[in-house]
């Protein structure tokens, strides 16, 4: 995790002073009567790497394809460094992207591949060669120059399309679920080069992905989307600990919703009473809202504690019977049902190889959490 | 063996002598020593040395190879430019129109045809004075017309199974439509359109009625001799010719076949890869 840390210092984005390097201004693309992408607005600066997160039909890929030039915005303006794209076609533009499927070409070798882009600009010959040369050492493909796409794997593929996508050297570099056909140890692998090929280069990388894990991995920034809508724009640990709607509550990660009324708001402290919970929620902060108002409460299942013994020093507390356990290795998730009838996850880390007094099934246990650990969320 | 099984064997055998049982005859016949076609004198191969020797013949083979090499190759010019249309342009003005168009010369009866193109042929020399006569120029341009039918069938199915984001990518990377065209589509279609011409090819070769209808004085094809041959009484050299043909065909659709195969097998790369259905693009 310290590397993370490390790596948040080093990618946090440049000058948010300077001004946007994109600017996607109100955006709204229709097909017909459907709304594809409804009114998007938003600044991505330079040598970032955003990610556009959402589900199918959330409008992220559309979005994506009006940044290329292949859809055209029904309103609303794209700027990028400055320069509205309004009726620039794609192979004017000077974005390039790397397609879902990758898209290579399947009559020319690797090589041919990634040096039609600058045969196309008309580069000098002499220069192509040394530019792909380059190139296929940085996706470490050398000795692969010769092959056909078909006599590769999906991981070399994979890297022969995003060569193919940099090689033009793009300030803006969009990828449409780049590592969406790999396997999962192999995505976890690419995730980390990916990122560090980015940083060498210093490109601004857009990313579309439905994938939430990739997306907190990868982006210094992330956006997520519904219904065509960007619901919240915000840096991974602002998205995943500060949702600001119950909908990003649940789509990032696992939450323990809670229904409820506002009892008391002060300064300090707020309390909900919910009736799902059996109790009055104590927070440790004062929240906007009026007394009464119906509100939700999102607690993540990391954030509440289980055990056998009462735990006098958190601030909610409540009991309940274990209905399920799965044990994934790293840590526990335990299902516990409430008195109201109302189940709980709550994840625990697996510290001690085997605890003697382990939780199991049908236990009777007291979860809690403190007055931080919750979040306010609109019902 | 089970039963079923031995049935299946058996049907398929049966289909096969059913299709190819004439065809065996005459290739056999064609190697007859005797002058009369229904009675086996011994083997011989004279009949093919007589008919290297008949002038009429060798003069009709190779103006049947010149119509079908010229009429297969307008075809697959105008077949592609009219699969890509249908294929790429979603919606125009007579989209409807032009698709019914081009497959209506696969099902209109070749009589049809003929007198339709021969009526054409006539106006338009009266009117243009263009072309002048009837003859090989005439009959290329009828069988590139059906011809043209049958590439865009086979061009219009690997065009649709064509991953769209391979054009896509190549105009990203900065090519220009027409650029995408020649650089990427073309090459990924290609066997299609190998196959597509040796299909309008063999179709050319093949065909009486049509050439027919619009041949004039000094244009007669293979087919036409051989029928007008036949007519006087079927002699054994037509045998030979007709296995002669038998064969060429044979070898036209192997290539053909075997084109397909590959494409099949290469079309992983080409084909769109599961896309994840997301958004209305």
């Amino acid at each position: 995790m310290s590397e993370t840390t490390a790596q948040t210092e080093i990618r946090s984005p440049t000058d948010p002073e300077s001004p946007p390097f994109l600017q996607i201004r109100n955006i709204t693309k229709r097909f017909g009567a459907f709304v594809a992408v409804d009114n998007v607005s938003l600044d991505i600066h330079q040598g970032e790497l955003f990610c556009l997160l959402g589900g199918s039909g959330s409008g992220k890929s559309t979005l994506l394809r009006m940044l290329s030039g292949f859809e055209t915005p029904s309103s609303g303006q794209i700027l990028i460094a400055g320069k509205d794209q309004a009726g620039v076609p794609p192979y004017k533009r000077d974005t390039n992207m790397m397609f879902q499927s990758y898209a290579l070409f399947p009559h020319m070798t690797v090589e041919k591949n990634i040096a039609y882009g600058l045969k196309r600009e008309g580069v000098p010959r002499a220069e192509i060669a040394t530019r792909v040369t380059d190139m296929l050492s940085l996706v470490k493909l050398n000795g692969f120059a010769a092959r056909k796409p078909n006599q590769l794997s999906g991981g070399q593929r994979q890297r022969v399309a995003l060569a193919r996508s940099l090689i033009k050297r793009p300030k803006l570099l969009l990828l449409d679920e780049p590592l969406g056909a790999l396997d999962k140890k192999l995505r976890e692998e690419t995730q980390f080069e990916l990122i560090k090929i980015q940083e060498t280069l210093g490109v601004t990388f857009v990313v579309v992905t439905h994938d939430q894990e990739e997306a907190m991995t990868l982006s210094t920034r992330m956006g997520v989307m519904a219904d065509g809508k960007l619901v919240q724009v915000g840096a991974p640990h602002e998205i995943y600990e500060y949702p600001r709607s119950r909908f990003v509550a649940e789509f990032i990660g696992s939450v323990n919703i809670f229904e409820g009324r506002i009892e008391q708001d002060g300064e300090d402290h707020a309390v909900i009473g919910s009736p799902d919970a059996g109790m009055g929620i104590y927070l440790s902060h004062g929240i906007t809202g009026t007394l009464g108002q119906e509100v939700a409460v999102a607690v993540r299942p990391e954030k509440i504690r289980i055990g056998k013994s009462p735990m006098e020093d958190l601030p909610n507390t409540t009991q309940g019977t274990v209905d399920e356990v799965a044990y994934m290795g790293n840590l526990s998730v335990f299902h516990v049902r409430l008195e109201t009838g109302k189940i709980i996850s709550v994840s625990q880390s697996n510290l001690v190889r085997s605890p003697e007094d382990a939780i199991t099934w049908g236990d009777r246990v007291t979860l809690g959490w403190d007055g931080a650990a919750s979040v306010v969320v609109p019902s | 063996m089970t039963p079923s099984s031995l049935f299946l064997r058996i049907t398929a055998w049966l289909g096969f002598l059913f299709l190819y049982a004439p065809i065996a005859s005459l290739v056999i016949f064609s190697f007859n020593e005797s002058k009369l076609v229904t009675v086996w004198g011994g083997f011989s191969t004279k009949w093919y040395g007589a008919l290297f020797r008949d002038p009429q013949i060798l003069a009709a083979g190779w103006i049947s190879l010149k119509i079908g090499f010229f009429s297969a190759t307008i075809a697959v010019v105008i077949g592609t430019l009219a699969a890509y249309v249908l294929s790429r342009f979603s919606r125009f003005r007579g989209r409807t129109w032009l698709s019914g168009a081009i497959a209506a010369p696969l099902v209109m009866p070749d009589v049809i045809i003929g007198l339709s193109l021969l009526l054409l042929f006539v106006a338009m020399e009266h009117l243009f004075g263009w072309p002048q006569g009837r003859g090989i120029l005439t009959i290329v341009i009828a069988h590139a017309t059906f011809g043209a039918a049958y590439v865009a069938v086979v061009a219009q199915s690997r065009l649709v199974g064509m991953d769209l984001s391979l054009e896509e990518a190549a105009e990203d990377l900065g090519a220009h439509p027409v650029r995408v065209f020649f650089d990427i589509t073309l090459p990924v279609i290609a066997p299609a359109l190998v196959s597509g011409w040796l299909l309008a090819f063999t179709l050319s070769l093949d065909d009486l009625v049509i050439a027919s209808f619009v041949t004039g004085p000094g244009a007669s094809t293979l087919p036409m001799v051989i029928f007008s041959k036949v007519r006087l009484g079927v002699s054994p050299d037509v045998n030979a010719l007709a296995t002669l043909v038998i064969g060429i065909v044979s070898i036209g659709i192997l290539v053909a076949a075997s084109n397909l195969h590959r494409a099949a097998r290469d079309k992983e790369d080409a084909a769109p890869s599961h896309r994840t259905n997301e958004d209305m693009s």
